[in-house]
């Protein structure tokens, strides 16, 4: 009802109002595209740090466990 | 009144003595994880046959901590449009770490062409549980992984998965008798954009194990289990798709001897396969692996040591 009455007030304000509403419409897409291409982004990121990282974290963390081993028993095949 | 209460007890109880199984529902035992419901059946009915040789060393530097070298020289199949198995020979080295603590489980596995296989088990409370496992690549698109989130409760167990390529399940499985646990799955596959649902239902006792499985995929399978005595197990399993009108059923044995494990089956598709390990030392094992297939006359030999736990 409202609208119908602003639409038949005047025109300039209709194509204002048109375009500003489009307007909201492209920020929500937008925003929402931001969203997509920013996780996409972040996940190849993880998969990435997750392949040059894994095998290096696990071997940080069984090194530091007790008992701690020694260097030399990582390295050597005995 | 008074007096008609005490023989009513007294005669519950001779009852409760008389019939030991009284069933006490509201104190069942916890069931099976939903994706382990075919365990028995697949440790002995599916044992990993491989081609070639195969050497496997195991370094422990803690009790928690292991370091694992693995060398595989064999034939590697090449998937080809003729009926004719075309096998390229291939050989490749394997780098593995473990991690085992009692509440943290990590496990690595790097090949030589880049590819990485990594699994994490995290217990965060008691019932709580986070499991990831991921095969990583460095081709684009080739990879994937898959997180689970568990739950377990008295007599049930609920799980959600989320996985790449949009994949999402649930599942829930839940003790209904000290013998029987029923349970179902949902999943979603946002890729192929495909959902299924299933259902499960596992019978066990001390001697054998049944399980039945439905899903909407058109999967059927059913297996049975005998604990024949304590050294034998038989094995024996169905699975048909419906959708696709493919049968495959298989029969096994499971021998646990003092020095060896031999496993062994027969299958409908012409199919007949063993598999041997025996220990011949303390940490030093050797294995033997054998899968002849008469219908593709696809023959495949494999041996190996295995050496650390």
């Amino acid at each position: 009802m409202a609208s119908r009455v602003s639409l038949k007030s005047g025109g300039k304000g209709k194509g204002g109002r048109g375009s500003g509403a489009r307007a909201a419409e492209d920020d929500g897409w937008a925003a929402a595209q931001a969203i997509k291409e920013w996780s996409t982004w972040a996940m190849k990121k993880a998969k990435v740090i997750t392949h040059y990282g894994f095998i290096p974290l696990v071997i940080i963390i069984g090194m530091n466990s007790e008992p701690k081993p020694h260097l030399s028993q990582l390295l050597s095949p005995v | 009144m008074a007096g008609a209460v005490p023989p009513e007890a007294a005669k519950a109880a001779a009852t409760e003595k008389a019939a030991p199984e009284k069933v006490d529902y509201l104190n069942l035992p916890c069931p099976i994880p939903y994706e382990e419901i075919h365990r028995e059946a697949m440790m002995s009915l599916k044992p990993d046959l491989f081609e070639g040789f195969r050497f496997d060393f195991t370094k422990g530097l803690n009790p928690q901590f292991a370091l694992s070298h693995s060398v595989s020289m064999g034939a590697a199949e090449i998937p080809s449009q003729s009926s004719e198995t075309i096998k390229i020979p291939t050989a490749q080295y394997e780098f593995g770490v473990n991690f085992m603590d009692p509440k943290l489980m990590l496990f690595g596995r790097l090949l030589t062409d880049g590819r990485l296989n990594a699994r994490v088990k995290w217990d965060l409370t008691d019932n709580f549980s986070f499991k990831a496992n991921g095969l990583l690549t460095g081709e684009p698109h080739m990879s994937h992984g898959m997180f689970n989130f568990d739950y377990k409760g008295s007599d049930y167990r609920a799980q959600f998965q989320a996985g790449s390529g949009a994949l999402f399940g649930a599942n829930y499985i839940q003790s209904v008798t000290p013998h029987l646990s029923l349970g179902g799955e949902v999943f979603w596959a946002g890729q192929h954009r495909k959902s299924g649902i299933g259902y499960a239902a596992r019978f066990n006792t001390d001697k054998m194990v049944a399980t039945g499985q439905v899903a909407s995929t058109g999967m059927v399978a059913l297996s049975y289990v005998q604990k024949v005595s304590e050294k034998v197990s038989l094995a024996t399993d169905f699975m048909y798709n419906y959708m696709s009108r493919d049968v495959t059923a298989s029969v096994g044995y499971d021998y646990l001897l003092r020095q060896s494990r031999l496993r062994g089956k027969i299958d409908s598709n012409g199919c007949v396969a063993a598999f041997l390990e025996e220990r011949l030392n303390m940490g030093l094992n050797f294995i033997l692996s054998a899968e002849l297939d008469h219908k593709k006359k696809d023959y495949k030999f494999g041996f190996g040591l295995t050496v650390g736990q």
